[in-house]
């Protein structure tokens, strides 16, 4: 025997009898030969060792029954994403993906599409033979017009759409450098189905591009033929709308290289952005002036505020200061301009709860916020808001201190409206004396590691900020 | 009865055929350009067909009969070797295999250390992310969804660096069916997902719990169900612990509840899902994903090996099959009844919980992810107001930790759920205590969803109501 199949095939109701060296496969049926062309394709390339071959769900799903090479059943329609996993984790790997009518150009669709387009270098091998097999001749997307099936028993009509033609579908795409429609029918088209499939390997092997083959083949059993009339009508009325020939056929540079997955634990710590050097700790003790063991501060605004970035620094200088601290962002749907609120915890063991329903301190960037959230700060909390566009202030608890600052005009005077928010972080420094001047100094300074230039004009809002809350905090 | 047949070299031979492997097709009739084969008509007691009957007198060796026969068996050039023609064993006919494919064989993972690293300020699906990292995970493949987006964006961003592989599928259904390819060739694979698109994944799960297949699959739960909405809601408890598509599945399920769990667990994710090779499965919530917290890095990281089982595409592991389909009805059993084992084995070995001041609790807050951190907060107000309170977080929501509950409730008054969700959770407990035999039936919650929180103060009250009844 020629071809790299299995001695006998074991997996075939365990070998025995006949089953160890018969197919499953009804007599005349095109998948056999599709699968002889394809073992003497892999034996003549000599990429045995190296090929995986994925096997749809259909009559094809016993291909692992026959081909002696790596073996992976996928799911209905999923061949090409299960093809695609094996090749990205080797490279290497000569993958076959094979699938039938019902599988690829009817469930599968949406995979094979992105594998074709992907162009990736592997074997496509689609056998269309009109109709679906294992599940007993019902309709395929590629059965003919006015052919009968067991759900088009009067014959298909246009209600269930036009055949699909697969392989002029797959040659529209640019990632595909090879397709060819090739059938079974006579000695000349067998030939032509040999030398396409053993290139569909070749161009794989030589690591060039992704090659898709679709094979016109007989079912004579849900045709109600015998082997030889299926052949005659595959010539006669599947050719007629299933045009034979190359479809695309184009040179391509060889690529693929995707280099060895790297595990250097310095590359590890490079990339994650991991360093070794400690932080500094400015703050002496922990703030319990604002709460015994978990302070809770609300920054609240409109998206662009920028209130998510400071919450963020915030709960960073926590953590670099040695406590435990959270931050949660809270977003409307919109990408931009809706609404953008943010909880951050500084805890001196542990933040039990992360949200801060009712804060200690409140940072409100704009008039909804402040009317949403300024009636639930605590008892003796503190609010700090954006002056320049919150002119009405609501009614709150007297306990509460209301510290304007016009974090929105001291940045425009920084010739800067975007860092509204560290002016407003500063005017919280100020006003709660939650952490050191030095410990947001340093967390601005991580944030912008990459934006070193920025930092001055950051730490200039700061400062800004500061003083407008001392301003306010001195007139008191 | 013997027979010589010696073929010169270069001289192309003679089609040869076991009738047995004849499926009387008759294409290889056609083919024949000088008439040489006919149909039979005497049936073959071994099969039932006519094989056809093959007259080489006026053959020329062209071979296109040989092309023409679908059966590997079928039609082939004539032996060159002197063979016995009763012997029906095609290897003594036509020699061993070209290369034979030996025992495949395991390349063991390896513990790299890592220098030592300060503290990170990650959020959450970033902390994962790093985990996965850390767990030798170097092919991600997803599909965008909101509130797990970020962390296949840090992987989209880290992976190229580290010469891995990103790939955005086309749909989650490719999603889950890359991460059966590359898990099936022996790779850590992972991906990140919300609600609806995990629940486009459960067929592909399914088929790699059928097929033994490991991956690490992160849900960053939002509310439901349909579009829902993306807020946080411990939505696909049921999904995780019951549901994991068709046929008998299970697989380990764990619940993180803060930024250096979602890296901790997802670090140990992976090597659950090859000790037991099965899928492993981390259930967040959009909270949790989304919270930035500090998160202390380990000391070292795992350059993995290669499974023996792998499809991997060389020589060593060229024997190995990955398939759900078990034809026959007593290996499809013996087949659930091994997984039954595997998932036996998980029941008894991989329960865990955290246990917080339960020691003298008359009241036991039984919460996971976001939500039990509400919980812990209760816990230390009650214990200031006089209160016994403590919290039971299950931390493998599949197998329940029922092992660690029991002997609590001996002396309990009662447990309290708390989740983000219509009362999954305490499904999964009623139904672990119903295993158990435990007949313990006080059990009160205080539940929100829609991605509404239940809160400290609520949580308080609560248990302030039932202390005082």
């Amino acid at each position: 025997m020629e071809g790299a199949f299995y001695n006998r095939f074991e997996r075939h109701a365990h070998g025995e009898g006949l089953k160890g060296h018969s197919t499953h496969y009804c007599p005349g049926c095109g998948h056999g030969l599709v699968h002889k062309f394809m073992a003497e394709a892999i034996d003549e390339l000599g990429i045995q060792d190296r090929t995986i071959a994925v096997s749809p769900v259909g009559c094809s799903v016993f291909l692992y029954y026959y081909l002696d090479v790596g073996n992976t059943q996928a799911a209905h329609g999923r061949a090409p994403a299960v093809a695609l996993g094996h090749k990205m984790a080797n490279p290497d790997s000569i993958v076959l993906s094979y699938q039938g009518d019902g599988d690829l150009a009817s469930i599968g669709l949406a995979e094979v599409m992105q594998a074709a387009q992907l162009g990736l270098p592997m074997t496509f091998i689609f056998i269309n033979n009109a109709v679906y097999g294992m599940t007993g001749g019902q309709m395929a997307p590629t059965t003919l017009m006015d052919m009968r099936t067991t759900t088009t028993p009067t014959g298909r009509t246009r209600l269930t759409g036009e055949p699909l033609k697969v392989a002029e579908t797959i040659a529209q795409l640019d990632g595909p450098m090879y397709v060819e429609r090739v059938a079974l029918y006579d000695s000349k088209q067998r030939n032509r189905a040999k030398k396409a499939i053993t290139k569909a390997f070749r161009l794989q092997a030589e690591n060039r591009g992704l090659a898709f083959v679709e094979v016109l083949a007989e079912c004579p059993t849900h045709l109600k033929m015998t082997p030889v009339e299926a052949e005659k009508w595959v010539e006669k009325a599947m050719t007629a709308v299933f045009p034979l020939g190359v479809k695309k056929d184009i040179e391509v540079e060889p690529w693929f290289d995707l280099g060895t997955p790297n595990f250097e634990p310095d590359a590890m710590a490079a990339a994650i952005g991991a360093t070794s050097d400690s932080p500094e700790r400015f703050a002496e003790a922990f703030p319990s002036h604002l709460d015994a063991h978990d302070v809770a501060i609300k920054f609240a605004g409109a998206g662009g505020d920028g209130a998510q970035t400071v919450a963020a620094l915030t709960a960073r200088a926590g953590i670099n200061e040695g406590y435990d601290s959270t931050y949660i962002p809270s977003y409307g749907p919109e990408s931009r301009g809706g609404t953008s609120y943010a909880d951050v915890h500084v805890a001196e063991e542990e933040v039990l709860s992360p949200a801060s329903p009712e804060p200690h301190v409140l940072v409100a960037f704009n008039a909804p916020s402040m009317d949403k959230f300024a009636p639930h700060v605590r008892h003796g909390g503190t609010v700090i808001y954006d002056s320049s566009v919150i002119e009405k202030v609501p009614e709150v608890d007297p306990s509460i201190r209301m510290v304007g600052v016009p974090c929105t005009q001291i940045a425009l005077d920084l010739g800067k409206a975007m860092v509204k928010n560290v002016v407003a972080l500063g005017a919280l420094q100020a006003a709660t004396g939650l952490f050191p001047v030095a410990t947001f100094h340093q967390a601005m300074a991580q944030a912008l590691k990459n934006h070193c230039a920025l930092l001055p004009l950051n730490e200039e809002a700061f400062h800004w900020g500061q003083e407008g809350a001392k301003a306010v905090l001195g007139e008191e | 009865m013997t027979k010589t047949a010696k073929t010169p070299k270069k001289v192309r031979p003679k089609p040869f055929l076991f009738p047995e492997f004849c499926k009387a097709c008759g294409r290889c009739i056609e083919a024949c350009p000088k008439h040489c084969i006919e149909l039979g008509t005497e049936i073959d007691p071994a099969t039932g067909f006519t094989p056809v009957v093959v007259n080489l007198d006026e053959c020329n060796t062209c071979g296109l009969c040989i092309t023409a026969c679908p059966e590997p068996f079928g039609l082939m050039p004539e032996p060159t070797e002197e063979v016995d023609f009763e012997l029906l064993d095609p290897e003594a006919l036509f020699g061993p295999r070209l290369t034979e494919a030996p025992e495949p064989r395991d390349i063991p993972n390896t513990t790299v250390e890592l220098p030592r690293l300060e503290t990170m300020v990650l959020k959450g699906n970033h902390a994962a992310a790093v985990g996965a990292l850390l767990a030798g995970c170097r092919h991600f493949f997803g599909y965008p969804i909101t509130p797990s987006t970020e962390g296949a964006e840090l992987m989209a961003k880290l992976l190229p660096e580290l010469d891995g592989v990103f790939l955005q599928a086309v749909s989650e259904v490719a999603a889950v069916n890359m991460m059966y390819g590359c898990g099936g060739a022996g790779l850590r694979s992972m991906t990140f997902t919300s609600s609806p698109g995990f629940s486009l994944m459960l067929e592909g799960i399914s088929y790699m719990i059928g097929s033994q297949i490991p991956g690490v699959f992160i849900n960053v739960m939002r509310g439901g169900p349909g579009l829902g909405n993306i807020a946080p809601e411990q939505s696909d408890i049921k999904l995780v612990c019951r549901g994991l598509g068709h046929g008998n599945t299970h697989a380990l399920v764990l619940a993180p509840s803060t930024p250096q769990e979602m890296l901790d667990l997802t670090l140990e994710a992976f090597d659950l899902a090859f000790r037991y090779r099965n899928p492993v499965v981390l259930v967040a919530d959009g909270y949790l994903g989304q919270m930035t917290g500090r998160v202390q890095l380990p000391d070292t990281m795992i350059r993995p090996g290669l499974p023996e089982w792998a499809v991997w595409g060389d020589r060593d592991h060229r024997r190995n099959l990955l398939c759900s389909i078990f034809l026959s009805e007593t290996d499809l059993e013996q087949h659930n009844l091994r997984l039954n084992e595997k998932y036996a084995t998980m029941r008894a070995n991989e329960q865990r919980a955290d246990l917080y001041q339960c020691e003298d609790a008359d009241w036991v807050i039984v919460a996971c992810n976001t939500p039990a951190r509400m919980a812990k907060g209760a816990v230390r107000t009650l214990r200031e107001r006089g209160i016994k309170a403590g919290l039971f977080r299950p931390i493998s929501l599949w197998p329940f930790p029922i092992d660690d509950l029991e002997p609590l409730l001996g002396r309990i008054r009662g447990l309290v759920m708390v989740e983000a969700g219509s009362g999954q959770l305490e499904d999964e407990l009623r139904l672990a205590l119903s295993h158990a035999q435990q007949p313990f039936h006080r059990i009160e919650n205080v539940r929100h969803f829609g991605g509404v929180l239940p809160q400290q103060g609520e949580i308080v009250e609560k248990i302030v109501g039932l202390e005082g009844r």
